[in-house]
Order: structure tokens, then C-alpha cells, then sequence
């Protein structure tokens, strides 16, 4: 019999993919301060110490106002620039939205950095309001990408119609192309949501005191003791992500199911 | 197709729509020259031509979705130079159907009554009633992504003609339907004129649509009206040999003209020899080519064993043979000429169907025949 390397690699990949992640809550439901083989016990102390730590909770919250706010104002503006490549001619269009998208492929690095020169050269103090700035900036052409390919599929003879019948351009947008584009605009809030939840470089660069809790977790890393703690964090989060990822499936498929669109996988 | 009889007797209808030297430009390309014509109330009017002859930017200058560079629209007897298209008496059925595919059908009816002063209880009534009236009576309820293609066209049918428009505007609303569904269509879309009594306005570049259903028809090439007349005519006596070669089917014989006298015009025409013309019966040729007769298929008939003409024939041979079930088509070369003429014989039981190559007789008569010169 002729050996499977395709099958073999597959599995490979997926278990070097998952694996790290499946050991999350191995270790964070263990009663030993360390991080290995053989298993201790059964114990959720870890769990316990977590929610007792104020910092923790602090910087939770900084990260979620963070990831709020940074994915809904992407968003908008996304929706705004998606509607102007797809549905409007202007000079200079290509350049334009070139350089909408050039920060998707900039190193991070690089737009903390020239973000901090100019925010201090301006005087302005490092606050949530800056790392939200930064993040805005670099969720922003993921939003634009996803919300053009929804924008696109929209059928130009539907606003036309509503138009025909007696709706003005902005009652047209409302109750015809907003209801038509949601899919496309729950995909960018997820997207954005996730890219600034875990994005680490502008937030420590720009997050002056407030810390998030990408930084804070990689801090708590210094300390072993702090290790299992942050090992329960992950867990949750991993839960957490698995969750809202079901969700925003099961709106996707409603969606699609509601307007008899096709099925073109969605984002995941 | 043969309502021309009785129109004299008609009253004459009011101006709906007037087109006054409409031009439009897109950038260099000059897309409508000058179109100036009248479309009268209660018509069923079509503006007919190939694609890119301006017939669809026409209409959507009714609709108001295309400004126009010079001329001036007039619907009603007013200008709609400044009335955006939710503001105009005009409402459109899409190529696309463009049925919004997050809204039921009742919801998509009911579309353009949301800003209507009366009762609920009232606009519903008012819904079902459009839906009754193309034939989509208990389907309010239904998703309108789910419908099928000629049911779209009957919702956005209805969620037009809900709104009581003084003009119906409709762009090729029957291209994306099947042979079967498209001719039922027509005939319903017909009926349907004739009961609401809309001023109908269709695009198409299908001219036996648009000889079917309109009571007078736009023939339209790059930007010009190039004859406007009611179907009858146009087939009859075409305005110049584009529009005869567009309509139907016509055979070309070249010609030369002997004599000119009044009421009348002398030719030798390819085959047929000398044949005396109306004077009404004459079109103009393409510019830069020579005279020609014209003449449509069912003006020329094949004898068989026994039968003569009634006024005069010639002999002739089979060069194709297209057989459709009720109807032969075939082209047949006359003696002394190289060119296939078509001619269409209704199939009757007992009758042969011939054979290529075969000899035969053809019966003809000069009083159908139009001159292009």
C-alpha cells in the first residue's frame, strides 16, 4: 500500500495548529504550580486567583472599550469607503483606496512607532484614546475589504428601485442597503473586534499607563508563579471566542437563509 | 397587430410624454441625437432597436436616473429637468426585476406605500389588489427571494403599478424569461395595459415583442428614432432598408428604375423583370447603394401540381428548406438570379414538403413590394 503522506501531513499540521491550544485548559485545570507532564490533580485555584486580580479586570476592560470602539468606528468608516469604491468614479480612486489598504500589509511596528513620534511631538497624552486611534487605523482595511466584496454583490438596479419609489437617497440606504450589506458588517465588527483584542504592539506602544491585557498577559509571563492564572485566562478566552464565533455563524447563515443569497463560506 | 383599422375612429389621445431634441452625451460618445417625439396617454409604446442604440438611456431619462445634456423631458406637459426620479409620475420594472430579496412579497408590494397617508388595514387592502391583478393572489406571505423568474416579474409588476403612475416604464422586463413564460407574459402585460389604462413605455430589442404588444413603436439606431409608427406600418412600409432589414424579415432584389409617372414607378427588378411600383411605396436605400425592391416572405407563395397564379409567377428553385411544424420556410432562387429569396408556406395536410434543388413556380404580385432607392 502506498503511504498517505498527504493524510499524515494533513493530521500533522492540525495537531502542531491545535495542540498548544488544547493544553490550555490541561494545565489550567491543574493543582501544580508547574507546566508539565505528569498531572497533578484536579484543581480550579487558578480560576480563583484570576478573578481576584484587580489588574486583571482593569486591563480586561481598557482591552474591551479598546476593541469596542475600535471595531465599530473601522467599521463605519469602512462602510463609507466600501460604498464609495464600488458605487462611485472619482480621480485618483485606485490610489486612493491603495493606500486605504496599505495598512494591512505595514508591520505593526512601524505605525506604533510614527504613531508615538507624532502623538508626543503633538503634546497628546497616551491613553485608551490612542491605542484606539492606532487600532482604527490598522482594522480599518480589513474592514474595507470585507464590506467592498459585500457592497459589490448588491444589485445597483435594487437602490435604483427603491429610488423609483419614492424613497430619497438616504431612506434607500436605510431600508435597502443596510438590511442587504449586515452580513458583511457583523463580519467586520467580528474581524476588527478580534484583530484588536490580541493586537500587542500599538497598545503597549501607545497605551501610555493604561495597560491591556494582550501586555499584561505577556507581563504575568515573567513571574511563574502567575503562570497557571493566566493559563485559566486563556481558557476562557478560547471559550469565549469559540462562542461568539457560533454566533456570528448562526446570524451569517440567518442572513443568508432570509435574503436566498449563496452560501460563499463567509470569513471563517 | 391589426388595431390600425379601427383607430381613425379613436378620439385623439392626449400628450403623456414629450421628448424636445434630447441630447446626451457621456463624455466624447454622443448617445442620444436629438431624439424629439410624442408618446401619448393610455399607449402602449416601445422604443425598439439593437443594443447600444440608446433605447434603455432613453427611457431611463423618463425615470430620471439620466440627466440629459441639452433638449428638455416633459411628462404631463411639465419639465422634469429638476425633479429627481422619486418626485417623477414614473415608475420602472427592472431588467433585473431588482425584487428586494430581504422583504417578503407583500412587503415588496407595499414598498412605495410607506410614505402613503392611509390605514394600514387600507394599504393592505390595497396590496392584495395588485397582487390579484397579475395573478399572485395568497402569495403575499411567501419570501420574495424564493419566487420563481415570471413571478418576480409579477411582484415588480405590482409593486409598480401599486402607486398608480401616470407612465409605466419597463426595461426588458421579459429578456431573462423562457420562450413560453415570455410569450404568456406578453399577452398578459396586454391585458393588463388595456385594464388599468397606464401609459406603458417598453424597451426591447425584440421586435416581434414589440409588433405584438405596442400600439406604436420607437425604432431606434445610435441615438436616433429612425422611424415611429404603429407595428402594421413599420412591417409594411418601412422608413429605410435598416429598419426593414430589423423588422422581420425582408428579401432584397437589386433594380434598376426605368420611368418615373405619377402615382406610379417602373422597374427592372432582378428575376421578376419589369414591375410597376406605388409611389407610396418607396423607402429610402442605405446610403451609397443602388435601388432595390423589397418585399416581405408571405408576398411570394409556391405553386404546386395544378395551381396558377392569381397574377403573375416564375419559375424558380429550392436552394434551403427550414421546416418548423406549421410552417416551411424556404429560400428559393428565381431563374436569371443568384440570390435566395424567403418565402414562408403554412404547412397544410397532403401538402410535400420540397426538396433542395428542387423546380418550382412561385406566385407573386408588385403590390406589397416596397422601392429603396
Amino acid at each position: 500500500m502506498k503511504f498517505p503522506v498527504l493524510r499524515v501531513y494533513t493530521v500533522l499540521y492540525l495537531i502542531f495548529l491545535y495542540a498548544p491550544i488544547a493544553l490550555l485548559p490541561v494545565f489550567a485545570f491543574n493543582s501544580s504550580k508547574v507546566i508539565a507532564f505528569p498531572l497533578a490533580g484536579f484543581s480550579t485555584r487558578w480560576f480563583a486567583e484570576m478573578l481576584n486580580d484587580d489588574l486583571l479586570f482593569r486591563a480586561a476592560k481598557a482591552t474591551l472599550i479598546i476593541a469596542v470602539s475600535s471595531s465599530i468606528l473601522a467599521t463605519c468608516l469602512g462602510v463609507l469607503a466600501a460604498r464609495a469604491s464600488t458605487r462611485f468614479r472619482f480621480p485618483g480612486k485606485g490610489g486612493v483606496m491603495g493606500l486605504i489598504m496599505l495598512p494591512m500589509i505595514l508591520p505593526d511596528i512601524i505605525v506604533a512607532m510614527s504613531l508615538l513620534v507624532v502623538l508626543l511631538a503633538m503634546g497628546v497624552n497616551l491613553s485608551l484614546l490612542t491605542v484606539i486611534l492606532g487600532h482604527v487605523l490598522i482594522c480599518t482595511p480589513f474592514s474595507v475589504a470585507i464590506l467592498t466584496s459585500a457592497f459589490q454583490s448588491l444589485d445597483n438596479s435594487l437602490e435604483e428601485a427603491a429610488y423609483d419609489l419614492g424613497e430619497t437617497p438616504l431612506s434607500t440606504f436605510r431600508l435597502v442597503i443596510l438590511p442587504l450589506v449586515m452580513p458583511g458588517i457583523v463580519s467586520s465588527l467580528l474581524i476588527c473586534f478580534t484583530i484588536s483584542i490580541d493586537e500587542y504592539v500599538i497598545a503597549s506602544f501607545l497605551g501610555g499607563n493604561q495597560t491591556v491585557l494582550s501586555v499584561y498577559i505577556f507581563g504575568q509571563f515573567r513571574f511563574p508563579a502567575k503562570v497557571p492564572a493566566m493559563l485559566a485566562l486563556g481558557t476562557i478566552l478560547v471559550a469565549l471566542s469559540i462562542a461568539l464565533l457560533t454566533i456570528a455563524e448562526y446570524f451569517r447563515r440567518r442572513g443568508i437563509a432570509k435574503t436566498g443569497a449563496k452560501d460563499t463560506g463567509g470569513f471563517l | 397587430m391589426t388595431v390600425s383599422a379601427e383607430k381613425p375612429t379613436m378620439p385623439e389621445k392626449p400628450t403623456m410624454i414629450e421628448f424636445k431634441d434630447v441630447q446626451k452625451y457621456y463624455g466624447d460618445y454622443h448617445a442620444l441625437r436629438g431624439i424629439t417625439a410624442t408618446i401619448k396617454a393610455g399607449e402602449f409604446f416601445s422604443l425598439l432597436g439593437p443594443s447600444g442604440c440608446g433605447k434603455t438611456t432613453l427611457l431611463r431619462t423618463i425615470a430620471g436616473f439620466e440627466g440629459i445634456s441639452s433638449g428638455a423631458v416633459l411628462i404631463d406637459g411639465k419639465s422634469m429637468a429638476e425633479v429627481p426620479p422619486n418626485l417623477r409620475p414614473t415608475n420602472m420594472v427592472f431588467q433585473s426585476y431588482a425584487i428586494f430579496p430581504h422583504l417578503t412579497v407583500e412587503q415588496n408590494v407595499g414598498f412605495g406605500l410607506r410614505k402613503d397617508p392611509r390605514s394600514v388595514a387600507e394599504k393592505q387592502k390595497a396590496v392584495d389588489e395588485a397582487l390579484g391583478m397579475v395573478g399572485l393572489k395568497g402569495y403575499g406571505k411567501r419570501a420574495a427571494h424564493a419566487l420563481s423568474g415570471g413571478q418576480r416579474q409579477r411582484v415588480a409588476l405590482a409593486r409598480a403599478l401599486i402607486l398608480k403612475p401616470k407612465v409605466l416604464l419597463l426595461d426588458e422586463p421579459l429578456s431573462a424569461l423562457d420562450k413560453k413564460i415570455r410569450e404568456q407574459m406578453q399577452m398578459e402585460l396586454i391585458k393588463l395595459q388595456r385594464e388599468v389604462g397606464i401609459t406603458f413605455v417598453l424597451v426591447t430589442h425584440d421586435q416581434e415583442e414589440a409588433l405584438v404588444m405596442s400600439d406604436r413603436i420607437a425604432v431606434m439606431f445610435e441615438g436616433e428614432i429612425a422611424q415611429l409608427a404603429d407595428p402594421e406600418t413599420l412591417y409594411r412600409k418601412p422608413a429605410n432598408r435598416k429598419v426593414a432589414e430589423f423588422i422581420g424579415t425582408m428579401n432584397f432584389l437589386p433594380a434598376s428604375i426605368v420611368s418615373e409617372d405619377t402615382g406610379k414607378i417602373t422597374v427592372d427588378a432582378e428575376g421578376f423583370g419589369r414591375i410597376e411600383i406605388n409611389a407610396t411605396q418607396v423607402s429610402k436605400a442605405n446610403p451609397g447603394d443602388g435601388p432595390s425592391v423589397g418585399f416581405r416572405p408571405e408576398t411570394l407563395t409556391l405553386l404546386f401540381d395544378g395551381q396558377t397564379a392569381s397574377d403573375r409567377e416564375s419559375t424558380a428553385t429550392v436552394s434551403e428548406v427550414v421546416y418548423y411544424g406549421d410552417m416551411t420556410y424556404y429560400d428559393v432562387k428565381l431563374a436569371g438570379s443568384d440570390t435566395p429569396l424567403r418565402l414562408s408556406m403554412r404547412n397544410t395536410p397532403g401538402r410535400p414538403v420540397l426538396d433542395i434543388g428542387a423546380p418550382t413556380r412561385v406566385a407573386w404580385s408588385a403590390g406589397a413590394m416596397v422601392l429603396f432607392r
